[in-house]
Order: structure tokens, then sequence, then C-alpha cells
């Protein structure tokens, strides 16, 4: 009687013991689709799209805050379903690098100011059928800009530039605060 | 089924809760384990692959879709803005050098020199404590323009809670820290031969007062 007792008691811990790693495993996996504070949901709720906001050194409502205190930083979110963006800052940083994520916070691209054409900020991010009537006939101001294809037509940018010395601070922040993300006269109107 | 003794109340009270009973601990298991299990795994680390360079640990593939599940599970829930490729790479060290815990009760030497990158930052921060503020009055951030250099290029860092000459980085007393070195447009983040790099060692020099 009490040694059956005890069998079934072991059972059901084993049933419990399974069913608390099938629990782990679809908590696991299922996460980035249900969390409430992953970094899209956070950045979209600095406000409106395509504008940049930058960060504080404390978290704001929303969480984000600057990860080193050497950095500005500021984020914009997008959404290219309706038509590209484009992604430009003026200025002379000694360092500035940019980041473009899709909602899952996945890495799409990322540049920075050796790697980019001149020292110059001027990206445009485009889902691949923009892009393809894009390289038809390539508007004259965004001839020379970096083209960036992204499957997904929502997601975020960061823009970070560096503070090595307090003096870097204005520049920095002006760069940061003369940056755009936002929508351009994409499609010439002789194409309609 | 042979029942020993039908008279015997509580044993036939007790065999009517018997089996709800056994629902119960295996559903509490079930979900308590379940759930405190992904929150300690979150929670420890930021997921598999890991480049480990004696006490500094990277994630370099963390915020890309090649990331595993809970590496993307864990940036989900802590919602932070992660370096992309080009940009830089983050090292955290919460060991020194011979795999001691980091305490703010003793002095740490930092020495040697790191990984190729344009631009590279130091400090110590509380475990899941916010960075430190660059208004601060005490030095508590370093970065390779006002790091003081031997001629060769060298540098040597103490980290300790009062004060020493030279590169010092503050520490709070009596509590525990770790170290977060992040190098920007550095190779290191897209390279694969990642055995060859070589990190700053972190070497205790003394505890309490001494």
């Amino acid at each position: 009687m009490l040694r059956s007792f005890a069998f079934k008691l072991a059972l059901a811990i084993a049933t419990g013991l399974i069913g608390a790693a099938l629990l782990h495993l679809v908590i696991v996996l299922s996460l980035p689709y249900f969390s409430e504070r992953d970094a899209y949901t956070r950045v979209l709720a600095k406000g409106e799209r395509h504008r940049f906001y930058p960060l504080a050194e404390k978290p704001d409502q929303a969480g984000l805050a600057k990860d080193d205190p050497f950095l500005e930083v500021a984020v914009c979110s997008f959404d290219i379903g309706s038509g590209p963006i484009r992604v430009m800052a003026p200025g002379n940083v000694p360092f500035w690098s940019l980041a473009v994520y899709d909602g899952a916070s996945n890495e799409v691209f990322s540049i920075n100011d050796r790697t980019s054409v001149g020292g110059m900020l001027d990206v445009v991010i485009a889902t691949p059928v923009q892009l393809t009537l894009l390289r038809k006939s390539l508007p004259e101001p965004i001839a020379e800009s970096i083209l960036v294809e992204t499957q997904a037509a929502e997601g975020y940018i960061v823009l970070r530039s560096m503070v090595p010395q307090p003096s870097f601070a204005a520049p920095a922040r002006q760069f940061l605060a003369q940056a755009t993300c936002a929508p351009f006269e994409w499609r010439a109107r002789n194409q309609f | 089924m042979l029942r020993p003794d039908p008279s015997n109340r509580p044993r036939a009270r007790f065999q009517v809760f018997r089996v709800p009973f056994l629902i119960a601990v295996a559903l509490a298991i079930a979900f308590g384990g379940g759930i405190w299990s992904t929150l300690v795994a979150l929670d420890a680390t930021v997921g598999f692959g890991a480049i480990k360079l004696g006490p500094w640990e990277a994630f370099p593939d963390a915020q890309t879709s090649k990331a595993d599940p809970y590496a993307k599970s864990h940036r989900a829930n802590a919602g932070k803005l992660l370096y992309a490729s080009a940009e830089g790479l983050v090292f955290t060290a919460a060991v020194d050098s011979t795999g001691a815990r980091l305490s703010g009760d003793c002095t740490y030497r930092l020495s040697g020199h790191t990984p190729p990158a344009r631009f590279w930052t130091l400090f110590p921060t509380r475990p899941g404590g916010a960075p430190p503020s660059i208004t601060s009055d005490l030095p508590t951030a370093l970065n390779s323009r006002t790091v003081l250099r031997q001629p060769d290029g060298n540098f040597t860092v103490d980290i300790s809670a009062s004060a020493r000459p030279g590169n010092w980085l503050a520490v709070s007393a009596g509590q525990p820290f770790r170290l977060t070195l992040t190098l920007f447009d550095t190779p290191t983040a897209g390279s694969s031969g990642l055995v060859d790099l070589s990190m700053p060692s972190i070497v205790k020099t003394g505890c309490g007062n001494a």
C-alpha cells in the first residue's frame, strides 16, 4: 500500500519534471514573440516613427538607456511598407556607427564611419521590391547612397557617436540631433 | 485492489485525496520548475556561443539571426540595444585571471593590451547594474584615448575602492562588480581566429587595506 503510493509519488514527480522541461522549452522558444520588454517595443514607445530620439544616461519610461558612458546614442523606428527611408546625418565626429535591426532585433545591416563612403552617413533602407524599382531609375539625390535591402518592413535603427572626452559631447549630440531617418521622394512622377 | 482494512477511516479519507494530491505535485513541479529554470537560465547567461579569453567573455553572434534560442530569448527579455558587427564587441569579466569573483574589497591590476580596435571603453558595473555616469566625481570609466600608456603601448589599470596613482578605476568597497570592455570598430567581431587574440589580464594584488 505505502510502497505503491511511494511509486506513484515518484511517478508524479517524474511527470512534473518532464512537464517542467517542456514548459522551459516552450517559454524560451516563445518568449521573443510575446515579450513586452524587447528592444523594438521599447524603441516604439519612444514616440512616432521616422525620427531619431536621443537616449539619456538614466533609463526612460520605456527602459532604454545608454549602455556606455562614452557614447551618445539615438534610436529611430521605421516602417518601410509604404516606401523606403533614407538615413542621413551631417557633420564630422571622430566615430559614428549605425545598426539596422528588424522587429525581432536581428541585425540587418551595420556600418561605421570607416566603412562608409568618405565618412558620410547616407543610407537608404528598402524592401527588395522597392530596391528593384529604385535601381531601374536611381533618383539623383540618392545616387551615392548606400542601398540596404531588408526583408522585414518594420524595425529600428541605432545611431551611436563617440564622446571620448567631454569636449566631444557637443558635436556628437549635434550630429545625432541633425540625423534624419525619414521617407523621401523615391518614385519619379513619370513612372505613372 | 485489496483494501487492508475498510474500517480504518483516516486511511480511507487519505485515499480520497491521493489522486488529486499526486496531480497537484506533478503540476506544481511542472509549472514551478519550468518557470524557475527559465528565469535562472535567462538570467545566468546571454546564451551559447561565447568567446572566452581568460576571464573575458563575449557573444559576437547574440544580435544576429544566427543566435541560439536562449540568446534570442535573453535579448527579448533584457531589451538592450546590442552592438552590431560593424560597431563593436562587448567583453565582460566577472572573475579575475585565477577564476575568483571580482570583489570591491580587493585591488586588481588589469594589464596587457587589447585586440586591435579603433577605440575601446572600460568600466566596472555592479552585477546587473547600470553603466557609470560620465559626470561622476570618481574615475569610473576609461577609454583608449584617456588611458595613460607605457612607452610600448601597453597599459595597466588599477581597480580599487581607494585611490591609486596612474590609471585608477573606482569601485564600491564591499560589493562584487564586473568589468565591461567594449571594443569599437574591431575586426574581432567578424574574425574566426579568435584564439590568437590577447586580452588584458586581471590580477588580484591585495585585499583589504593591504
